[in-house]
């Protein structure tokens, strides 16, 4: 059994801080939080330079993650989160794997919606652009496509035994990442974060061979992502690069 | 078989004795679990200024590959004397030659004590299962 957390419209320095604080506690049962970002947040990614990402002024609010990879731009998305011991079957072994287990379960709850998702491959993506420090402006064999456009922004952080990693299926459109793929565009209406969650939590219950209960933070992890969750918006961490 | 001359986190980091420093890297096991293979997976490394001071266990870096960021713990503690400037803008280095040309950083230990560490066969050990 997993714990299901869902913080909706939750603000960034949250957002980062609850999924620090569980990657910091060994007790943590293991968890899926899934969340939205109010206001709208660009996340830099750990290694990114500052002056590397464009239109920073355009978001309603900037953090720099733990986990590496390009900027995301949090809007029309929902984000997922996976924190566990990194012995677990779902991170045994070389990094490559774990994000392939984890990806099947996203095609499969893509073609759910009729979304004939597949990762990447060698093909050359339309959304790939050079320069832009944007995740999804940029994709390796393993990420999640459709339409020859990259959909899935995906990162990890890994950290005394425990692995965190970090998910943004791209719901609808952002104007920081243009023509990439989104949900909305391959069904033509809307998809909303809590009419994907489900189909969501079916697909990673069915391939991880799990069940999800849903639970809120416990006191103390509460406490401990507000002390963690400063830093993540603070000038000094943002310009850390 | 790992080198048997240094000692070993679970972790995969190792340090080694030279004179009365030590070095400190990462194991073979470490670059394939984070590149799998391919040396142009590593993309960042950020490695201590010298004259930090290192504490037993703690993180003295972090090394990212195209898809995830990792923390690189001190086996020892102790004063950093010298780092490799080579690895952080040549990580290919640090993929192809993990026990020499890729060593990270150079210390002046608190002490000599190794007991908390794990030898070669003991490193063998605890990665053996996972290498199957």
């Amino acid at each position: 059994m997993w714990r299901l957390i869902e913080s909706w419209d939750a603000s960034p320095e949250l957002n980062m801080g609850l999924d620090e604080a569980l990657l910091e506690d060994d007790e943590a049962a293991p968890t899926l939080r899934l969340y939205t970002w109010s206001p709208d947040t660009l996340s830099l990614g750990y290694f990114q330079k500052w002056e590397d990402v464009a239109h920073k002024d355009q978001a309603g609010a900037i953090v720099r993650r733990i986990t590496g990879g390009g900027a995301i731009h949090h809007q029309a998305e929902l984000t997922f989160s996976i924190v566990l011991p990194q012995q677990h079957t779902l991170f045994q072994g070389p990094v490559p794997l774990s994000y392939k287990r984890i990806h099947a379960a996203l095609l499969d709850a893509l073609l759910e919606f009729g979304i004939q998702a597949r990762l990447r491959g060698d093909v050359v993506l339309q959304s790939d652009r050079n320069g832009s420090g944007m995740c999804f402006h940029e994709s390796t064999p393993l990420d999640v496509t459709w339409g020859d456009r990259k959909g899935v922004g995906s990162a990890q952080r890994r950290r005394a035994g425990r692995v965190l990693h970090h998910g943004s299926i791209k719901l609808g459109s952002t104007p920081l990442e243009g023509e990439i793929a989104t949900v909305e565009a391959a069904l033509g209406s809307e998809c909303t974060p809590q009419n994907f969650a489900p189909v969501l939590l079916a697909a990673m219950e069915q391939r991880f061979a799990v069940r999800f209960e849903r639970a809120q933070p416990s006191p103390a992890e509460k406490q401990v992502a507000r002390s963690l969750g400063q830093r993540y918006s603070s000038e000094a961490f943002l310009r850390r690069r | 078989m790992r080198p048997d001359d240094r000692h070993y986190l679970p972790s995969h980091e190792w340090v080694k004795s030279d004179g009365d420093t030590v070095v400190f890297g990462i194991t073979d096991f470490a670059v394939e679990e984070l590149s799998h293979g391919n040396e142009d997976d590593l993309v960042y490394c950020d490695l201590p200024e010298p004259g930090r001071k290192l504490i037993q266990g703690e993180t003295f870096g972090e090394i990212e590959s195209v898809k995830a960021v990792a923390d690189l713990n001190s086996p020892v503690g102790g004063e950093v004397i010298e780092v490799n400037k080579t690895i952080e803008d040549h990580l290919q280095v640090l993929a192809k030659d993990p026990w020499d040309k890729g060593w990270l950083v150079r210390v002046k230990p608190d002490d000599n004590s190794t007991e908390h560490l794990l030898d070669a066969a003991g490193y063998e050990a605890s990665v053996g299962e996972a290498e199957g």
